[in-house]
């Protein structure tokens, strides 16, 4: 069956919220989705398009919350997030306002647009800031999950969100509240992973359990505040760890899983695999460069079979 | 204050001095001290919050908190004042060209909730280098904030220089009028000229927001301050301070 967009299934469930809440307001920066549209055509007074402006949108939802509303703020990752960082800053996170910053086109979502439109660093930055969440989900389910989450809890929140259609990972129920799932237990490797990178995590704990390597998969749907408690239990008993992103090799979960291991003098050798410290000036869609910058399925198993054998 | 914690921006801080004086004291700004968080009050933003030491004593003076507590300046009062540590201060203040942005959506809620209050922002000449401020200019006419009163204190110096070397600013007023706003230059030392402006704002006439262009003078007030580049930030020390001081309260 095929899924909505990711925005799509988040702004239903915004309007889902919105019709019980006339509290909840959306902003844009001039950025659209199938189910945005429908939520101005139900909340016009509730619906407000800054334009692109972002520093200037961040204030305007700083200034709406300051009176009691729940906003989101919706733009491409890295105008929403980087442009306006100084504003996310001082106007939400100084203030503690329930503002929830929601980025589209995580890692090489935007593929063909080049660096300017790359998210490579945005959990780097958006992760150095006090009283910040940051959610990225998986799938579908974990969209609309995180979504309330964002919406029933006070600060600010970002949501870091991929583009396109990726299918259902959670089948059982999840208590979304944990910050992390354990998808399988693995005693050889245990990749953790976070967004529709995840997807790519599975596949290749697939293919090397064709080899009789067990490979298991955790789902860091929300970087901060880790649950380093739980981190640490879903490796425990495991050869090897990797992180797995579609992210700047610096700042991203491989250096939040860095410091929970030394944090906790947890001595278990690391591979972090995510974007090496550059920029790409090849164009190409998501999984064209994800291949690129060895981010594929192939790529990551040949990775994690070499590493292996170094034990 | 200041001259106690060893910091402050002396220059920026007495040129709106008197516009603070006419918001809190001409019967303009409706607000309660005892309970500074009604919903009902107006909302006055000092975006260039590097002149609090002006409207800390205000605040104090009003029933905000004691007036003894103006002896935690540097340390509980920072230079830029906070919604956190101080009653009546609307928003975290410091960096520059957040203020109108804030101001806009405080405004707009006003109106969503159809709400009478007033927003009053008070922004430096140099912040208006930002260009969030004039994103927030844009957004304010589009959605008719009549509510919404800018004030730029124009004094025509920046943090190093007058703002005519600095990037040119001129006609400040024709460029608010440009972006939709209702526009007006004053005096910005005359309480009469000031209470004159600010007087109907409960009772907009115009869909548009109002932008008062107050020419002032930098460290107005004290005589080696005043239109002197180097007085942007410091503390008067020694003859200095006695100047100062015999002068601001002649």
């Amino acid at each position: 069956m095929k899924q909505d967009e990711f925005r799509d299934v988040l702004f239903d469930e915004i309007h889902r919220v919105a019709a019980k809440d006339d509290r909840v307001i959306v902003l844009t920066a001039d950025m659209g989705a199938i189910k945005l549209a429908k939520f101005k055509e139900s909340f016009r007074e509730r619906y407000i398009n800054v334009g692109i402006a972002e520093q200037s949108g961040i204030s305007i939802a700083a200034g709406l919350a300051l009176r009691g509303k729940i906003v989101f703020v919706y733009g491409i990752v890295p105008f929403i997030t980087l442009r306006c960082f100084e504003q996310i800053k001082v106007d939400l996170c100084t203030m503690k306002l329930p503002v929830t910053v929601i980025g589209i086109g995580a890692g090489f979502a935007y593929g063909l647009d080049g660096p300017t439109h790359h998210a490579i660093e945005d959990i780097a930055v958006m992760r150095a800031l006090p009283e910040m969440t940051i959610f990225s989900p998986s799938d579908p389910v974990s969209v609309e999950q995180v979504t309330r989450i964002a919406y029933a809890s006070p600060g600010p929140k970002y949501i870091r969100l991929d583009k396109g259609y990726y299918s259902v990972i959670y089948k059982t129920e999840h208590d979304f509240s944990l910050g992390l799932a354990v998808h399988r237990k693995g005693e050889d490797v245990t990749i953790i992973s976070t967004g529709t990178m995840v997807h790519n995590a599975l596949a290749v704990s697939d293919e090397l359990a064709k080899q009789s390597i067990s490979c298991g998969v955790v789902d860091l749907y929300r970087i901060k505040p880790v649950n380093a408690p739980l981190l640490l239990r879903a490796v425990e008993g495991s050869k090897l760890v990797v992180t797995l992103e579609d992210h700047s090799i610096i700042g991203g979960i491989g250096s939040v899983v860095s410091e929970v291991l030394a944090d906790n003098r947890v001595s278990v050798p690391l591979k972090r695999i995510g974007v090496n410290d550059q920029y790409s000036f090849t164009y190409g869609n998501t999984e064209c460069l994800q291949a690129l910058h060895g981010l594929g399925v192939n790529a990551v198993v040949t990775k994690l079979i070499c590493e292996l054998r170094k034990l | 204050m200041g001259v106690v914690a060893n910091g402050g921006h002396p220059g920026g801080t007495f040129s709106c001095t008197d516009i603070l004086v006419a918001l809190y004291y001409g019967g303009i700004l409706h607000f309660d001290p005892h309970n500074p968080i009604w919903d009902e009050r107006d909302r006055f933003i000092l975006s260039k919050g590097h002149a609090g030491l002006a409207l800390y004593p205000i605040l104090a003076d009003l029933g905000f908190f004691p007036l003894s507590e103006l002896k935690s300046f540097g340390s509980r009062f920072g230079i830029n004042p906070d919604n956190i540590n101080v009653p009546g201060v609307e928003i975290n203040t410091g960096s520059l060209g957040r203020g109108l942005g804030i101001g806009a959506g405080l405004s707009l809620s006003g109106k969503i909730d159809r709400k009478d209050f007033c927003t009053v922002v008070l922004l430096g000449d140099g912040e208006c280098y930002e260009g969030s401020v004039w994103e927030a200019a844009l957004f304010a006419a589009h959605h008719e904030l009549n509510r919404l009163v800018a004030i730029v204190d124009y004094n025509r110096i920046s943090a190093l220089d007058f703002t005519k070397n600095v990037v040119r600013q001129e006609p400040v007023e024709d460029k608010w009028k440009a972006f939709g706003w209702n526009t007006v230059s004053i005096n910005g030392h005359s309480f009469t000229e000031i209470l004159r402006v600010l007087k109907d704002i409960h009772d907009p006439k115009s869909n548009k927001p109002l932008a008062i262009v107050a020419n002032t003078i930098k460290g107005k007030g004290v005589s080696f301050m005043e239109n002197n580049p180097s007085w942007h930030l410091g503390v008067p020390r020694g003859d200095e301070l006695e100047t100062a001081r015999r002068e601001l309260t002649r």
